[in-house]
């Protein structure tokens, strides 16, 4: 593609070459063919997505609804409603192409969603933002995308949803999301916890062990204020396999298969998530 | 190192006389400053700082209390022999200069000083006035450091006996979920920002006018 918009350049310049590849190469340099293609194989590699077809796909029936959308008005009520679901959608997808670790991408793609979102009735929406209503529902998808069930989101999105009619700016919207993408990870991680701490796929885990491993991780989220690498240190010595082994050890009861009491995977999720929902700052 | 310094009386220069003070009235080029603690304190000296002002040699002394015997008489005992502050007396090299002089360069152990005696020397006739400005006496911190250590730092140690793991989930891997779990709340926690959406701001503040009597 490189060479052949070289050549394009050069056939421009000079008159001397074969009719054929003339107007080829004239013709897609006019459409700006050669810049739509490399931003989609720049989104394609910064994405790094399995199904390199249905990405493009997506990528580019994107592009088309938006040209269309910039070109038609503000319509009636019923295709407002939809062209906001479709950006709604547009701007989930922007946001799943960069995991949140991946700092530089994931920031770009939030602000493209961020502007999409405003596209949303700048004639409604409060001075400078995302309207409320659609950034609650944005987050609640972006749960919904994580595999978090409602129950375990509800306390989270109560602290960090906007009201219908408040504007959003950009530095709340990047927030509420990466809180939201780094919360599905988190129960994620919790998730396979369970799996470690339970003896075997049939039965459930003892309560006790449970309660140990969390109250281990609670110790350790609740480390004093000091200077960061200080923090790091004393929280990283309260969750070191060896304290973790003896904490476990003396919490253990070998014969807790019929007496002793086990904690349900849902118990332990709702747990695990409201050490992360304590410390999330309230909206106001 | 400032928080060491010991309050200390400085005596003013007396210069060396030769022969009648009335009728000799030359400069000899050596004077010497006594230094004293308050309250007839004994110190242990870790280190003496200075400004030079145009002394070539130093040469100090220290008043020692008897170790073995307290009440006994002190001693004189010469510390630092001869020690040169300005490479060339006659010109104005190191005669400005700040100077510590530390416990190690000392020839005898400062512990247990009343007194400190320096003296100066200018052989020099170019310098008419020397002397040393700013003398500050640091005495030895005490080793009780023993109280910055964070409690958690004892709990470091691995234990003698590793405690039966037999039906216990491995952990290694549980301290590594916990260590992912941490880490994610700390992202969140790190990328919080104070910025308010205004939910209760009225035009951006409280106006009393905009209350009413009626």
């Amino acid at each position: 593609m490189a060479e052949k918009r070289r050549s394009g350049v050069a056939a421009i310049l000079s008159d001397s070459k074969p009719a054929k590849p003339d107007t080829d190469e004239e013709f897609l340099s006019q459409l700006g063919v050669g810049v739509l293609l490399r931003g989609a194989l720049l989104k394609l590699v910064e994405a790094r997505s399995e199904d390199p077809i249905g990405f493009l796909a997506d990528h580019f029936s994107n592009l088309a609804s938006e040209s269309e959308n910039g070109a038609a008005g503000c319509g009636d009520g019923e295709k407002d409603k939809a062209t906001q679901e479709q950006r709604l959608a547009r701007a989930l997808w922007h946001l799943k192409l960069a995991h949140h670790s991946q700092r530089s991408a994931f920031n770009n793609n939030v602000r493209i969603a961020y502007e999409l979102l405003m596209q949303g009735g700048p004639r409604r929406g409060g001075g400078g933002g995302v309207r409320g209503r659609i950034y609650t529902e944005m987050l609640r998808s972006l749960c919904c995308e994580g595999e978090v069930s409602e129950s375990t989101a509800a306390p989270l999105l109560r602290r960090i949803q906007c009201h219908d009619h408040e504007a959003v700016p950009f530095e709340l919207f990047r927030q509420g999301v990466l809180t939201c993408v780094v919360f599905s990870d988190y129960v994620r991680t919790s998730r396979s916890l369970y799996i470690v701490v339970r003896p075997s796929p049939e039965a459930q885990a003892q309560r006790a062990l449970c309660q140990a491993v969390l109250g281990a991780l609670r110790d350790a989220l609740d480390t004093s204020q000091c200077a960061d690498s200080a923090r790091y240190l004393e929280a990283s010595a309260k969750i070191a396999p060896c304290r973790l082994a003896k904490a476990m050890a003396s919490a253990y009861k070998p014969r807790g298969g019929l007496g002793g009491s086990v904690m349900d995977p849902k118990e332990f999720e709702g747990a695990a998530a409201a050490l992360f929902i304590a410390r999330v700052r309230v909206l106001s | 190192m400032s928080d060491n310094v010991v309050v200390c009386i400085v005596k003013p220069a007396v210069a060396l006389q030769l022969g009648d003070a009335k009728t000799d009235t030359s400069r000899p080029g050596v004077s010497v400053i006594d230094v004293t603690f308050p309250q007839c304190q004994a110190v242990k000296v870790q280190e003496i700082s200075f400004k030079n002002y145009y002394t070539a040699f130093l040469k100090v002394r220290l008043l020692r209390r008897n170790p073995s015997n307290k009440e006994g008489a002190s001693k004189w005992v010469t510390c630092l022999r001869s020690h040169r502050l300005m490479p060339n007396p006659h010109t104005e090299g190191g005669s400005q200069d700040y100077f510590s002089i530390y416990r190690q360069q000392m020839l005898i152990e400062p512990d247990d000083v009343t007194s400190i005696r320096f003296i100066l020397q200018q052989p020099s006739s170019t310098w008419l006035n020397f002397t040393l400005e700013d003398i500050k006496i640091h005495q030895c911190v005490s080793e009780d450091s023993e109280r910055d250590i964070p409690p958690w730092f004892s709990h470091l140690t691995p234990v003698d006996q590793p405690p039966n793991l037999h039906g216990l989930p491995d952990p290694q891997t549980v301290s590594s979920s916990i260590q992912q779990m941490w880490a994610l709340t700390e992202v969140m926690q790190t990328h919080q920002t104070a910025a308010p959406i205004g939910r209760f701001d009225v035009d951006g503040c409280y106006d009393v006018n905009l209350l009413s009597y009626t």
